[in-house]
């Protein structure tokens, strides 16, 4: 019915309608946030990716990521690994130690890696040796009925089994088909390609680290950030693509490279080469463009008495940042350094190399007597930024990940209790919020689902094809 | 080629012009041609014609012949100091969406950074001699600068009509501080139910240990995201390998690297946020990510393991406690980094290091624990193998190794610098770094997005940053109806 321009309609007039929307108006940010990210219950609500459907031919970390990532959305992921061996990364552990083994079979071999946690979380696992004409079909019809793939084989190795992009997208017009790997076409092509491949081959590791006349080395990240890293920048295309097929109804193929995501973010290391022949170095803890921001190592532990290592000796350092002048100023009167001030008022000198060595050198010296807590309280008692380097233990008791549902524990259908600190990490949603469902399922657990039940193939076929280790 | 030139170095300021593009044109030496590709890298492997294929459709020159996949949407941006923000606008804006970014009037204070605080690398506006640096100019990709006070009325009226033109506001302020002004994303869903709105921060807006400010109102910044999530602490070399400050400490990314994290999250989340909202659900949402956190999401397995056992994880410098092997160690001219785990690589990358130090297979290939695959990653196993791999690196190149160990078809690479990745010859071929003729800075070299070889729409890069407030006029006539002459007054009572 139309509109009477004659009443004044109260959910017209701007402002709160209802006595429930005013105190939601008058609320402190603080406790509206809590209440729209309302963290634990997750579950009640919808999910964004509802209804795309995604194959995922991936292995190891870095494609795994691209798809777990909306699979985290609400998205049908079906993860098809190498039948009896799964994917690689399930045999990979920490020193060979930590392995999760179902509930319900812990026989031998039947337990997969902690380095498998985290990249392939709520999804539906199958096996397939694709690569035989036999199993064809039964890929095909599952092209017809998804939105898209991802996949990391070497170049052309989907082609000669007849289901690269050039094959499916007769079949489906609509389909998003993603390669993931080292380096794309060109020279290189055919090169394999790992998370350190791309923090060394492509300039990462060329600025991490301490420099050689501080007698240090280049440092690799400690995770393998390049795989997830550019995983998830793959699923900014997958996701753009999605709204381009809105639009028009086509799908597309991306060619991704991992190497090169790795250079995407070294900053003005590339311009600043181009222009005037620079080459960007490490700089340690320290930050080249600001001073003082940088970490330094206090005289003592945290936690002296400590039996871990990891606490004992090194809970000694903290991040100190006091890089504007009147915080600077603050800084070097907290820690008796007035004389740094008078000779580096302009934030332009303290930025010069030989004065963050002086400055930095200053504030260790400074800290030689004190915990890593009470150098924090004491900057952090003047005002100033400074926080401590927190270890896994630390970040795991953290109240803040806590109440913000980052880090939690889950009740896995398959392994029961385990602590998961992806996922619900990635980011917020208010209305339709990221999830774990489960954070992986053993080798070939929905064989049937998809077999029989998506794709109709009787039970009969099925076993056969178990039998002969096709699936 | 350039030309070879003598030159005379006296100061830093004779060193400026040396490699200014128009001097010395990136790349130095061509690429490899296309015909030399297929004959040296597809026919090789007999895929001449997936290669062509390839090329035909997915080549990084064919981008601004097709279409782009986010082109019609519009994003708000207001956020200074960091790179979250930039970076999520930057991927929007490659894949063809108009991104607004708004700077207060004397412009985000990023771009006044520039490394070791010199000015002469920080580049000039060719119109106004405004200088820039470059962290700012590279990431502010793509998008337009206009220049607005939130903290006055009008700014705030202003901000408001621009946000009815978008699908998602991104703010990257400190916690609470749009909300306080009333243009958060509590008082902008009223206006406009459809829109989405994602925080960007550090630790986060809100919880016990949301991001501060100084009491002189200074920001948190990276890489406090990082120590707070156990990255720093986990990255860098142990003691006992190097002594503490020298590199035996808990060790940062050299980049503000939590902020890419953010960054892509931020971009991944708003579209799918715009996804539920077109497809399904009719409303926008509040979103927000943290650079703590995303990257937490990306630790491996690092929290998870102490859930496991209470193993608090420790520093293993280039080397990685999961695989054997897989790490660089220091060669004669730099690093060499070498991978391969399963028997079949393992065994050799063993074999071509054999052949110049027979001790290799003696004291590594007849090693019984050595043998199995699992086993190989106790902490003595990857020392032992460690030692002895760099022991025949410190006598040869990079190079050498790297062709060595390509007879072996293993996942091998020397460790770059910038200049080095710059010319190498796969990456000056698709190419990764590539050169843009910009209207205000010339000549700048830019990291090339990884979504841009595709077959329909590929991301691409089409401006670099811009100077501050470049697109005020036209931005504030087009959706806000605010004319020159009122754009004028306006700055002159510093509300833009």
């Amino acid at each position: 019915m139309a509109k009477d321009l004659r009443v004044t309609r109260i959910e017209d007039l701007p402002g709160p309608k209802s006595k429930e929307e005013l105190e939601e108006m008058k609320m402190p940010y603080e406790e509206y946030c809590r209440q729209q990210f309302d963290v634990g219950n997750e579950f009640s609500k919808p999910q964004a990716l509802d209804g795309i459907r995604w194959l995922s031919t991936t292995m190891y970390i870095f494609t795994p990521h691209s798809v777990a990532n909306i699979a985290e959305m609400g998205a049908e992921v079906i993860k098809i690994e190498m039948p009896r061996m799964g994917d690689p990364m399930r045999h990979t552990s920490p020193f060979n130690e930590c392995y999760l083994y179902p509930l319900h079979d812990s026989r031998p071999m039947t337990g997969a890696g902690m380095g498998f946690l985290g990249a392939n979380d709520s999804e539906y696992y199958i096996t397939m040796d694709y690569h035989l004409d036999e199993m064809k079909e039964a890929f095909y019809r599952m092209v017809k009925m998804s939105d898209g793939l991802t996949e990391c084989y070497r170049p052309g190795t989907f082609d000669r089994w007849k289901q690269s992009y050039r094959y499916v997208q007769e079949l489906n017009p609509r389909f998003i088909y993603v390669w993931g790997g080292g380096f794309g076409y060109g020279p290189k092509c055919f090169g394999g390609s790992y998370d350190i491949l791309g923090q060394s081959h492509a300039g990462l590791g060329s600025v991490t680290g301490f420099h050689e006349t501080f007698g240090g080395h280049c440092a690799k990240h400690s995770n393998w950030c390049i795989d997830w890293y550019s995983g998830t920048q793959i699923t900014f295309g997958m996701l753009a693509a999605l709204h381009w097929r809105r639009k028009t109804g086509l799908g597309t193929m991306i060619e991704f490279s991992q190497v090169q995501a790795a250079t995407r973010c070294l900053g003005y290391a590339a311009p600043l080469y181009g222009r005037f022949g620079i080459v960007r170095q490490r700089w340690g803890n320290w930050d080249t463009q600001l001073c003082a921001h940088g970490i330094i190592l206090c005289g003592k532990s945290d936690f002296p008495d400590a039996k871990n290592p990891q606490d004992k000796y090194d809970a000694r350092y903290a991040m100190v940042s006091a890089f504007q002048d009147e915080d600077f100023k603050e800084l070097c009167a907290v820690t008796g350094n007035q004389q740094l001030y008078d000779k580096y008022k302009a934030t332009k000198d303290r930025v010069e190399g030989e004065a963050q060595v002086e400055i930095y050198a200053a504030l260790e010296k400074w800290a030689e007597d004190k915990s890593r807590s009470e150098v924090v309280k004491i900057l952090q008692d003047a005002g100033l930024l400074a926080e401590p380097v927190m270890n896994d233990r630390e970040v795991y008791e953290s109240e803040h990940f806590r109440q913000r549902g980052s880090i939690r524990w889950i009740d896995d259908p398959t392994y029961g209790d385990v602590l998961v600190q992806s996922a619900y990490s990635s980011g917020l949603m208010a209305k339709t919020p990221r999830r774990q469902t489960w954070i992986w399922r053993t080798v070939g657990a929905d064989n049937v689902k998809i077999y029989h039940e998506m794709l109709g193939y009787p039970m009969s076929k099925v076993e056969e094809w178990y039998e002969k280790a096709w699936i | 080629m350039a030309e070879k030139r003598d030159i005379e170095i006296n100061s830093r300021a004779d060193t400026m012009d040396l490699m200014n593009p128009e001097i010395r044109p990136w790349p130095v030496t061509p690429p490899p041609t296309a015909e030399w590709v297929m004959e040296n890298t597809y026919a090789k492997r007999k895929a001449e014609d997936f290669g062509k294929w390839s090329e035909d459709n997915l080549r990084f020159e064919y981008a601004f012949a097709k279409p782009e996949a986010l082109q019609g949407k519009r994003f708000l941006c207001a956020g200074i100091w960091r790179l979250g923000n930039k970076f999520c606008t930057a991927l929007l804006a490659e894949a063809g969406a108009e991104v607004i970014n708004i700077e207060p009037p004397g412009g985000d204070p990023l771009r006044k950074l520039t490394p070791f605080g010199r000015e002469e690398y920080m580049l000039e506006d060719k119109m106004t001699g405004e200088k820039c640096g470059l962290d700012f100019l590279h990431e502010m990709r793509g998008q337009k600068s206009v220049t607005l006070n939130l903290e006055t009325e009008e700014g705030q009226a202003i901000f408001k009509a621009l946000a009815a033109h978008c699908d998602a506001v991104i703010d990257e302020m400190p916690p609470g501080y749009m909300d306080n002004l009333g243009i958060g994303y509590r008082d902008l869903s009223e206006l406009y139910p459809s829109l989405i709105y994602c925080n960007i921060a550090v630790r986060g807006t809100w919880g016990p240990y949301k991001d501060k400010l100084s009491k002189f109102g200074q920001w948190t910044l990276e890489p406090f995201g990082g120590c707070a999530n156990a990255f720093v602490h986990n990255t860098g070399f142990p003691q006992d390998q190097l002594p503490r400050k020298s590199g035996g400490s808990p060790t940062r990314s050299g980049v503000w690297f939590a902020d890419y994290v953010a960054g892509e999250q931020a971009a991944n989340t708003i579209l799918a946020a715009m996804y539920w909202r077109d497809e399904l659900g009719g409303t926008g949402q509040f979103c927000e990510v943290t650079g703590a956190e995303s990257q937490l999401d990306i630790l491996d397995f690092d929290i998870g393991w102490y859930g496991f056992n209470g193993s608090i994880k420790a520093r293993t410098g280039g080397w990685d406690p999961n695989l054997n092997q897989y790490a660089w160690n220091p060669c004669r001219d730099g690093y060499m980094m070498i991978g391969g785990q399963t028997d079949r690589l393992w065994y050799r990358i063993g074999m071509c290091i054999e052949r110049d130090m027979p001790q290799f297979g003696r004291l590594i290939h007849e090693d019984p624990i050595l043998k199995e695959m699992g086993a190989r990653n106790a902490l003595e196993m990857l020392t032992k193998t460690y030692t002895m791999t760099a022991r025949w690196l410190r006598n040869i190149n990079r190079i050498e190794a790297e062709e060595k160990l390509m007879e072996y078809e293993i996942a091998a690479g020397p460790l770059l610098f910038i200049d080095e990745v710059a010319e190498f010859p796969h990456f000056k071929y698709r190419p990764w770094v590539a050169t843009i003729d910009t209207d205000h800075y010339g000549t700048i070299l830019y990291s090339v997005p990884p979504n841009n070889y595709q077959m329909r729409t590929p991301h691409r890069v089409k401006s670099m940053g811009r100077p501050t407030g470049f697109d005020t006029y036209e931005i504030l006539q087009k959706y806000a109806g605010v004319g020159q002459t009122k754009v004028n007054e306006l700055k002159g009572k510093g509300v833009i």
